[in-house]
């Protein structure tokens, strides 16, 4: 397990002033974060402002040293031995950085591989296993700046396996890529963490790939963990009231003033969907049991009853509005 | 990790010099010695015809005007070459986007330094070689070289070349600039070094600053390897010289460049 405790990092940099004069300035990147990632699990960052989240993976990575705070790689504090722990974790970062374009896929592959000390024996069989895992085996002697942007960050994936490591940071790993590859790119993501066991952190601006693919998930703000938990537990923390939908086969005003009638009782808003049939219910508490009783009382012809849970991106947009405001 | 940094790190830059850089890349520096020495030529024979004073003998311990110009400009071009190659090495890193992924791996730093210089002095050698050839015919005279001191003073040149460049390295990682900091120094390197006149002749303020750079000693051995085939023995006061300077370049500039990498990790997002 990687775990931060009160995790800080503080940039001193020079802002410059006119022609010659520059002034010291002091950003704190990160500000005290905790955070824990186990193997066969996919946490994600996401960040609102200037939230801290590639200074974090940074630091994680071995890239840079915190200010303070500590952070535990199985265990063992990772300045006690940095690199043992660079053999235990890689980084795969959004765009076609990390690779040489000059090298083929192969010979990039056998590179880094060389770099970690691999045994040529173990590099080769592995080399190969990744090239198929990331399907690059036909392309895999064309210098990389022949690939296309999938092909690039597909050979990336394969660069950050190439120790085999426990823990895998992925910075936005699908930042510009078409829809289908991105997809594509997802599935490799969730099988790394389900069959290989790998830890994974994972950072994205595409709210959705977070929510589907992460099981526990940090908000940052300015450096800060405002909120944590499970895309459910986050929207339960932020969202105050429930909203149920009720859709029936037919819809009048008998029927309309019945609803109405129930919402007053129940103490919960309408709102009505520009389709007919369909009545949303947003109010403290859960209206299934309460709907399903009015319905079976006036024989109501229902289709659906459901609860609607909030998506990440509402719960964010939610807490990006409160932050801001 | 320590031979398999350089031997990776060697055959990635072969490969992608052999990839990367044509055949017309490596005429061209050989054709940087070749207008070098058809300069000093044209000066000597044309401008002064073939008279030099007297102190020149005094100072050099030759009045062969022109060998003494080809080692120069051959040991310059070396210089030139290696001391580039190794201080460019990780500020190439950073500007391709490579810095971070190899900073992740648990490498060599001096292996991968080594194997980037050892691929760089290969080439160069390939390079001072084939000018060799041409500049026999502006009158370079090997006919007394010793070639076991040419081969040791090869060596530590190389090895003084090291330790500088991690120190021109860790400049240009700082301040992100291959440029103005090679350029100014590579300038300043052939004023003060002896390469086309005797340092002699320099104000003593710059001859005290130039004796710091180890690339006057490394000219003044290669020189006498090739000009006057001495031994290794009557250099040794010069070797141990550039040893130290060497050394004391080389523990500057790996503390420095160790610190600097972490800046430039730092500086790459803020």
């Amino acid at each position: 397990m990687i775990e931060a405790r009160n995790l800080k990092k503080t940039y001193h940099t020079k802002v410059k002033k006119g022609l010659f004069k520059r002034e010291k300035d002091i950003v704190e990147a990160v500000k005290g974060i905790h955070l824990k990632l186990e193997k066969g699990q996919i946490i994600g960052l996401l960040g609102i402002n200037g939230a801290g989240k590639t200074t974090t993976i940074k630091m994680l990575s071995t890239l840079i040293k915190a200010t303070s705070g500590e952070i535990l790689v199985d265990g063992v504090e990772i300045n006690e031995n940095p690199l043992k722990i660079k053999q235990k974790v890689n980084m795969i970062a959004g765009g076609e950085r990390m690779i040489y374009w000059r090298l083929t896929g192969r010979e990039n592959l056998w590179y880094y591989g060389q770099l970690y000390g691999i045994p040529d024996k173990v590099l080769k069989t592995r080399i190969d296993r990744l090239l198929t895992l990331v399907g690059l085996n036909e392309k895999q002697n064309v210098p990389v700046e022949r690939y296309s942007k999938g092909m690039k960050q597909r050979l990336q994936i394969a660069r950050g396996l190439i120790n085999d490591p426990d823990y895998l940071f992925m910075d936005e790993p699908t930042l510009g890529l078409d829809a289908p590859i991105a997809r594509e790119i997802r599935t490799y993501i969730k099988k790394l963490a389900i069959e290989e066991q790998k830890g994974i952190l994972l950072t994205s601006h595409y709210i959705n790939e977070v929510e589907a693919l992460c099981d526990y998930i940090y908000i940052l703000d300015h450096g800060e963990v405002i909120l944590e938990g499970t895309a459910k537990t986050l929207s339960e923390s932020t969202f105050e009231t429930k909203i149920t939908v009720l859709e029936l086969a037919e819809m009048n005003s008998e029927i309309e003033a019945s609803m109405q009638r129930f919402a007053v009782e129940e103490n919960a808003i309408i709102h009505r969907s520009p389709d007919a049939y369909l009545i949303r219910f947003e109010s403290k508490n859960e209206l299934t049991e309460a709907l399903v009783k009015r319905i079976h009382s006036e024989n109501l012809p229902l289709s659906k009853l459901y609860v609607e849970a909030p998506k990440l991106e509402d719960t964010i947009i939610e807490i990006s509005r409160r932050v801001n405001s | 990790m320590f031979i398999k940094s350089i031997k990776a790190t060697f055959i990635r830059d072969w490969i992608t010099q052999l990839r990367a850089y044509p055949m017309h890349f490596f005429i061209g520096n050989v054709l940087t010695v070749f207008y070098t020495v058809l300069g000093a030529f044209f000066m000597y024979h044309l401008l002064f015809q073939g008279h030099l004073k007297a102190s020149f003998e005094q100072y050099t311990g030759t009045s062969d005007y022109m060998t003494y110009v080809i080692i120069g400009s051959l040991a310059y071009a070396l210089v030139v070459r290696t001391l580039l190659n190794v201080s460019r090495s990780l500020i190439t890193e950073l500007r391709q986007g490579t810095l971070e992924s190899l900073m992740l791996a648990p490498f060599s730093r001096i292996g991968y330094f080594i194997g980037n210089m050892l691929q760089q002095t290969i080439t160069s050698l390939g390079e001072v070689f084939l000018s060799m050839i041409f500049c026999l015919i502006f009158g370079l005279s090997v006919g007394t070289i010793n070639g076991v001191t040419f081969v040791v003073s090869l060596v530590m040149t190389l090895y003084a070349y090291f330790g500088l460049s991690l120190c021109l390295g860790a400049i240009m990682l700082y301040t992100r600039d291959t440029y103005i900091s090679q350029n100014t120094l590579f300038l300043f390197i052939f004023l003060v070094s002896g390469v086309i006149f005797p340092v002699e002749y320099l104000p003593k303020y710059l001859n005290v600053i130039g004796a710091s750079l180890p690339v006057r000693d490394s000219i003044v051995i290669l020189r006498a390897a090739v000009m006057d085939g001495v031994t290794i023995e009557s250099l040794s006061p010069i070797y141990l010289r550039l040893f130290l300077l060497g050394t004391g370049y080389f523990v500057v500039g790996y503390s420095a460049i160790k610190k600097i990498e972490r800046i430039a990790l730092e500086k790459i997002f803020g």
